[in-house]
């Protein structure tokens, strides 16, 4: 097992399209979450403030930046965003050893297929805390530069909300990660893994719940709650909305923080067991 | 599958009733395949006659539909049959973005063999010069050697090479049959699969022939061509006929399409039979030993022509 992990860990830090997937979330989420968010927080364009209330302009949403909200921001904004990219690495983990034909390699050495399976679940468990642990010291970085340049209160929030948004964001893009290693050993390709994974990611659950509670009401959120992406809110809600002077605070989630932990880690193991199944069962023909 | 239940320790290979159905399509059907341990084994067959479906089981990454399989005594697949094992399956897969040299630590990692065995690895297939540059700029011959590298990286028992020399030109076809030669001596078993005949001729010192996914023949090469015959022409017919059955006895006579004559006699009475035909006034026009091709063989065997 351990010579699993480590060769699997050897070639996947050496891998470009890994690291650009995570430098591509780093970079996008300091840019618009800091640098863009920042520069019109602090000079708000003409008329941009008519939807709030009166007296209030976008600048009071400059508190949202600041070091003591980089939990809460981070997790509201990417904890969402972001599960494609960790989509992504699960798809590049395992649909390119079927693009270019290692996965005959892999087995024909001297482990089994559960061997090779688990070190390989283990190196995208590390890639995704590298992501989550990257992504949330830019966050901590770029909110004390904001904080800086606007001369506030430079205080980070407690070290025990620090390790919950950590772990919470590492559950959700861990979820999204098995989610593409499934996918990709379902249809043992890259290509087909990420449209379907995206489609779902970004298009599919969101529509067709966003349709049907058009006419529906708490029966709607009722089965919602079974869904994973339902449950990525709740738990990205359970850590509560930045309070911000004059504006109402969001309605209380539908489901609690330990409901989406449940339903999350249901997911996750569910997807671990599909991928296992089908490493296990299949020919290798390719 | 269940496991063998008597395993000779000469074979390092052996396969009873091994059967591969895909849906309604047979692609091995109960093949008995014997290789010893120390030889170089040629598996020759046409195009989709069903070898790399074979060695693809023999290394754990098809399941039979039935029969069994022993391969170093273990069951295929498992880790103590894998580490025993190097293979090339088809064209070598290794990752682009690495080195030659990364790529084969990556593999030293996988089986827990010592780095320093990257190195003599490397050396043994030539490739040390071009060892740190990525996989991807390496020409088809630079893969195949860096394939069989790989396989040699454990220091098998047992190398399985599906149709090694594939997509090289000339000269990297006889670098890789020098090196599964030299790698074939001693105690080393080799497998080495190919429809190329010349090239199985050249390397190896015993066949298994399939076809449609059966076995149609198995042994040394010698004893697939059979004994040699001795081919004559002489007129007039009728007269040479009687001369030769004379000599070699009826059921040892074969007229042949062409109307010459096959004897199948000792080949060093060649001369003395001679004699007799031209002093019985017969005039012989040609006679020589005629030995079967591999190609023959080959034909006979599977109804088509092995590439050349």
């Amino acid at each position: 097992m351990l010579s699993a992990f480590r060769g699997e860990l050897f070639k996947t830090l050496r891998r470009p399209a890994v690291w650009v997937c995570i430098g591509a979330l780093i970079i996008l989420s300091v840019l618009i979450g800091y640098v863009l968010l920042g520069f019109v927080y602090a000079h708000p364009p003409k008329g941009s403030s008519s939807s709030l209330p009166a007296g209030t302009t976008l600048s009071v949403f400059l508190v949202t930046l600041y070091p003591i909200n980089f939990i809460k921001s981070t997790l509201s904004f990417w904890g969402d965003l972001g599960g494609v990219f960790a989509l992504i690495i699960g798809v590049l983990l395992q649909g390119s050893e079927f693009g270019w034909g290692t996965v005959k390699t892999l087995y024909t050495q001297r482990s089994g297929r559960l061997t090779m399976m688990a070190g390989k679940l283990a190196t995208l468990a590390v890639m995704v805390l590298i992501m989550v642990l990257a992504l949330f010291a830019a966050a901590a970085v770029s909110s004390l530069v904001v904080a800086t340049l606007e001369g506030a209160d430079k205080t980070f929030p407690a070290a025990d909300e620090i390790i919950k948004g950590i772990a919470a964001c590492f559950l959700i893009y861990w979820f999204w990660a098995l989610l593409g290693l499934a996918l990709a050993t379902i249809f043992r390709q890259s290509a087909m893994a990420i449209g379907i994974g995206l489609a779902y990611a970004l298009v599919l659950e969101t529509a067709v719940f966003g349709l049907l509670g058009i006419g529906g009401g708490e029966w709607v959120n009722s089965i919602h709650q079974w869904f994973p992406i339902a449950n990525v809110g709740y738990l990205i809600d359970s850590f509560g909305a930045v309070r911000i002077r004059g504006l109402r605070t969001s309605a209380t989630p539908f489901a609690d923080a330990t409901h989406a932990v449940t339903m999350l880690v249901v997911y996750a193991v569910a997807f671990v067991a599909v991928t296992v199944w089908f490493s296990r069962q299949r020919d290798v023909t390719a | 599958m269940s496991a063998a239940a008597d395993v000779s320790p000469s074979r390092v290979v052996e396969t009873r009733g091994l059967t591969k159905h895909y849906g309604g399509i047979v692609a091995v059907d109960g093949l008995d395949l014997n290789v010893n341990r120390g030889e170089v084994y040629g598996f020759l067959g046409p195009n989709g006659a069903g070898k790399t479906t074979t060695l693809r089981m023999l290394l754990g990454l098809i399941r039979p539909t039935s029969g069994v399989a022993k391969v170093v005594g273990e069951r295929p697949g498992t880790p103590a049959s894998l580490g025993r094992v190097g293979a090339i399956v088809e064209s070598p897969a290794f990752y682009p973005y690495m080195s030659g040299y990364d790529n084969l630590r990556l593999l030293a990692i996988y089986c827990g063999v010592p780095l320093t065995r990257v190195g003599s690895a490397l050396e043994q297939v030539e490739l040390t010069p071009r060892a740190k540059h990525k996989f991807s700029t390496y020409s088809m011959g630079m893969k195949q050697r860096l394939g069989v590298a790989a396989a040699l990286l454990k220091e098998p028992e047992l190398l399985i090479l599906d149709e090694p020399t594939n997509g090289l030109d000339p000269q990297g076809m006889a670098d890789v049959r020098n090196l599964i030669v030299s790698l074939g001596k001693g105690q080393r078993t080799v497998l080495v699969s190919s429809h190329l005949l010349g090239e199985v001729e050249q390397m190896c010192t015993r066949i298994g022939v399939i076809r449609k996914g059966k076995l149609v023949a198995e042994g040394t090469i010698d004893e697939l061509r059979g004994a040699a015959s001795l081919k004559v022409r002489a007129t007039p017919g009728g007269k040479a006929r009687e001369l030769l059955e004379k000599e070699a006895g009826a059921e040892n006579v074969t007229v042949l399409d062409d109307g010459s004559f096959s004897l199948k006699v000792d080949l060093a009475r060649a001369a003395e039979i001679n004699r007799h035909l031209v002093t019985a006034g017969v005039d012989v026009t040609e006679l020589h030993v005629d030995e079967r091709t591999l190609t023959d063989i080959f034909i006979e065997l599977t109804g088509t022509e092995g590439g050349l």
